[in-house]
């Protein structure tokens, strides 16, 4: 039985700052191809982007929040280190409490991770209904420029084997070791990078193509059968760079690639990127979906679109509303200064 | 029931005053209450005493009645602190009255006294926005300032009342507190100065709201069987009357009137035999200028909506057919929380007696006078009606 | 103690009177309303409703609590809301110029953080436009 995407909806909190914003700060702005961010207001965070993002993709589902049987929650900006967190946001949307909950965070693949922990969900209960919610808004000090591109949004999945959206064709992994790159040691609320260009491009290379590559022949499949590849965005050239060496284009890219005027959604670049390609995809498009996180490792999965049923908030409309601050409000509302 | 009089009353100076703590500043207000006793008191004759206080500065949360008593020579007596937030004075008064009334004592000091500039400003807000619904109001982002500009907001809404007739509240306070020699503020200020003070909680700025304030003021309340052994012109509880209402404003039928100073008004005028119309002066609770808008309002003084023309025609001024808050008012004479409705009382006593202590504030011929004083946002309200 | 309130913070959930059938919100021991019941059934609040009253909270009039949140990103609305169900409550209004609060303005509930004390994140209702 096919099992799949019933629902789905993304947030993007409305602050915006510029590129043009940051030179003027720092003279420079390194973050590739990337125009403008968004930021998540004094009174928000990644639980709070979640509850409202689940909220709205259950809304747009034919079926009642109350036989949601799992809840897959990523970030990795959580506002606690330790205490669960998909507790407050299952409550808040009115989930059932019986409903088995994770917490998925670490690294930038944590939303692929929560997407897949849904659809296991689903394969060994065909009758279950699960939501995954993934929410970013990741830091890192103002001093380092690996801060420039980091955004804030957040995407949910109603997945379930009923009312598809978009059916899963099937889904790869693959993880392994690298170190240095993108990482925040314990106690430590700012993320680091020792950045070591090729060493890391390395990682991401190697990472992506064996899952994305390991699906794609598990399909028996071509690249440019797709319409759609999503692809994480940590800047807005990564995917490019990822596409080219898998075999895709920039055209395949287009309808996903958010980081443009959104930044680096972390572990939400990729569910927000996908939730951009469902709304414009056509009933029959197929979408390659390619997360990675350091560390590292990258899932792959495979969408075929089954129905013309779209989000209730499309990504752009998301994208268009919006409210432009500048540099020292944003360092106020970042906690940098007080 | 006994008749009740007043046969003496006192008051601090109401300011910052580092060198006093709430012992000091009731003894000074205990002191000027004995010597304003024409015919002199024998402190023994007090039996009892009510104090109103909210914070005791942070520090004497318990018994604080015991400890202000006896450090005035007040040992062996029926004491007890009465907290209603910003109408414990007005509670404590109320509650010697019907002490007095019963016959359970004859002679009772009813006072109040506050410590408020003690704290650090931040500490300050910490207990000065605990009195209004904590749990929904405060964390909402609000203190009281919020809460009655909601009031304003909504009440400029439904009758058009403007800007301007916030800032004739000021400045007419002001203006009477200029000649009150025991005032925190002693200065007049214009009509543009109030209209541009800073926003605190828009719509109100600084100069709608009153400010944080030391002083005590303590009043001798008697069986009027015996008051002329103290004076031969004492004053007369003609009528009193308490009410409460919801605490949090949101879950008041109607957010623009303080339904608590509309039924202990009624109480207060059918004790009497009174009406608004026979009231010749009164002192109001202008914790912020809304709040005397809404007091005109509530008590009857002008009909409900019309307390901007009301104020703007003149009718309150020292001067007009009924001045209100000649004293200076909360907004000029200070408003140090516990000691607030005693205070009122202590100006209504000159006043109606003629011994106001500047006669450029002095209301002529008074001979009926009330005193409104109100907790919070309405959530406790005391209203006292005196007569000579 | 905040934790007892979450029902309310987290979902509003409010109280049917059985007997008059009016809603209350926040709960009470006995109706509001009619003033003779304390048997209620709860209910979902939608969140809606509209601005009844609102007030811009500067720098001096915020709580300690808020004191933060009124130096990062200036001064707030603290709005009191009529809910499509009946009950008014309490809030600020998030993701607003506060310049464009008005009266009758249509206002929806969502979670937001409220404050922070001793690090611990106090989430509730908020509403914003819409």
């Amino acid at each position: 039985m096919a099992i799949g995407i019933s629902g789905y909806s993304a947030y993007i909190p409305r602050l915006r700052i510029k590129k043009e914003d940051y030179a003027k700060a720092w003279g420079s702005f390194s973050a590739a191809g990337v125009a403008e961010k968004s930021v998540m207001g004094f009174d928000e965070d990644v639980l709070t982007a979640a509850a409202k993002v689940s909220k709205r993709a259950l809304e747009s589902v034919p079926m009642a929040p109350d036989k949601v049987t799992r809840f897959a929650f990523a970030s990795t900006s959580p506002p606690y280190f330790e205490k669960l967190l998909s507790g407050t946001v299952l409550y808040s949307v009115g989930m059932p409490n019986s409903a088995f909950s994770s917490d998925h965070t670490t690294s930038t693949r944590a939303g692929t991770e929560a997407m897949i922990a849904g659809f296991e969900h689903i394969s060994a209960n065909q009758t279950g209904m699960a939501v995954v919610v993934a929410a970013d808004a990741p830091s890192a000090s103002m001093w380092d420029s690996v801060e420039h591109a980091l955004g804030a949004g957040a995407a949910a999945f109603v997945l379930s084997a009923d009312n598809l959206v978009a059916e899963l064709e099937g889904h790869a992994s693959y993880a392994s070791e690298y170190f240095g790159e993108r990482f925040r040691p314990r106690g430590n609320p700012y993320l680091h990078d020792l950045n070591v260009k090729k060493y890391a491009e390395g990682s991401l290379i190697t990472n992506t193509t064996r899952a994305a590559n390991a699906l794609l022949k598990s399909l028996n499949r071509k690249p440019e059968e797709y319409q759609h590849v999503v692809i994480q965005q940590p800047d807005a050239r990564v995917p490019t760079t990822v596409a080219s060496r898998l075999g895709f284009t920039d055209a395949q890219l287009a309808s996903s690639l958010v980081s443009k005027s959104l930044g680096d959604l972390g572990a939400a670049s990729v569910p927000v990127a996908l939730a951009a390609a469902l709304d414009v995809a056509k009933v029959g498009d197929q979408i390659m979906v390619i997360s990675y996180g350091s560390g590292a490792g990258s899932d792959a999965l495979s969408f075929k679109v089954v129905s013309d049923r779209k989000a209730p908030v499309k990504v752009q409309a998301e994208m268009d509303r919006k409210e432009y601050i500048d540099y020292v409000k944003y360092l106020k509302i970042k906690g940098a200064i007080v | 029931m006994k008749k009740v009089a007043i046969v003496g009353a006192g008051q601090s100076r109401y300011g910052d005053f580092p060198d006093k703590g709430i012992k000091e500043l009731f003894f000074e207000a205990y002191k000027d209450m004995k010597a304003s006793v024409d015919k002199g008191l024998d402190p023994k004759a007090i039996e009892s005493a009510y104090i109103g206080n909210l914070g005791s500065g942070g520090f004497q949360l318990g018994n604080m009645s015991a400890l202000v008593t006896e450090y005035c020579g007040l040992t062996h007596i029926n004491t007890m602190r009465i907290e209603n937030a910003c109408a414990s004075g007005g509670y404590a008064l109320v509650a010697a009255v019907m002490d007095v009334m019963s016959g359970t004592h004859k002679a009772v000091l009813a006072g109040g006294v506050e410590k408020m500039t003690d704290v650090s400003g931040v500490k300050q807000k910490y207990w000065l926005g605990v009195s209004g619904d904590t749990e929904y109001e405060r964390l909402a982002g609000t203190t009281f300032s919020g809460l009655y500009a909601l009031i304003a907001q909504r009440h400029m809404h439904d009758f058009g009342t403007k800007r301007e007739h916030l800032s004739m509240v000021a400045v007419k306070n002001h203006k009477n507190g200029a000649q009150n020699p025991k005032a925190q503020f002693q200065r007049e200020i214009t009509l543009e100065q109030a209209i541009k003070g800073p926003i605190v909680a828009s719509p109100l700025n600084l100069f709608d709201c009153c400010s944080t304030t030391d002083g005590a003021s303590a009043v001798l309340v008697c069986d009027a069987e015996i008051a002329k052994q103290y004076t031969d012109t004492p004053v007369y509880v003609a009528g009193f009357g308490t009410a409460s209402d919801f605490l949090a404003i949101h879950d008041r039928p109607d957010t623009t009137t303080l339904e608590g100073t509309r039924r202990a008004g009624e109480m207060a005028y059918k004790m009497s035999g009174l009406t608004p119309k026979d009231i010749q002066l009164a002192e109001v609770h202008d914790c912020f200028t809304i709040a005397e808008l809404l007091a005109y309002e509530d008590l009857g003084f002008c009909e409900k909506g019309k307390a901007g023309p009301f104020i703007e025609q003149g009718h309150t001024q020292i001067g007009g057919d009924k001045p209100v808050n000649a004293s200076g008012g909360l907004k000029s004479k200070g408003h140090p929380i516990g000691s607030t409705g005693t205070g009122m009382a202590y100006e209504m006593f000159n006043q109606l007696r003629g011994s106001v202590q500047k006669p450029t504030r002095q209301i002529k011929g008074a001979e009926i006078g009330l005193i409104h004083n109100v907790g919070g946002s309405g959530g406790t309200v005391a209203v006292t009606i005196m007569r000579r | 103690m905040y934790w007892r309130t979450i029902p309310q913070r987290y979902k509003m959930i409010g109280q049917k009177c059985k007997k008059c059938g009016a809603i209350n919100f926040p709960p009470k021991g006995v109706c509001k309303y009619c003033q003779t019941s304390s048997e209620f059934e709860e209910i979902q609040l939608s969140g809606r409703g509209k601005v009844h009253t609102f007030v811009l909270i500067s720098a001096g009039g915020a709580p300690p609590e808020f004191a933060e949140q009124e130096k990062a990103g200036g001064q707030y609305p603290v709005a009191i809301v009529q809910l499509e169900e009946g009950p008014k409550v309490i809030g600020q209004i998030a993701d607003v110029d506060p310049k464009e609060v008005k009266i009758d303005m249509p206002v929806k509930a969502e979670l937001r953080k409220i404050y922070t004390e001793e690090e611990v994140i106090r989430y509730g209702f908020k509403f914003v436009p819409g």
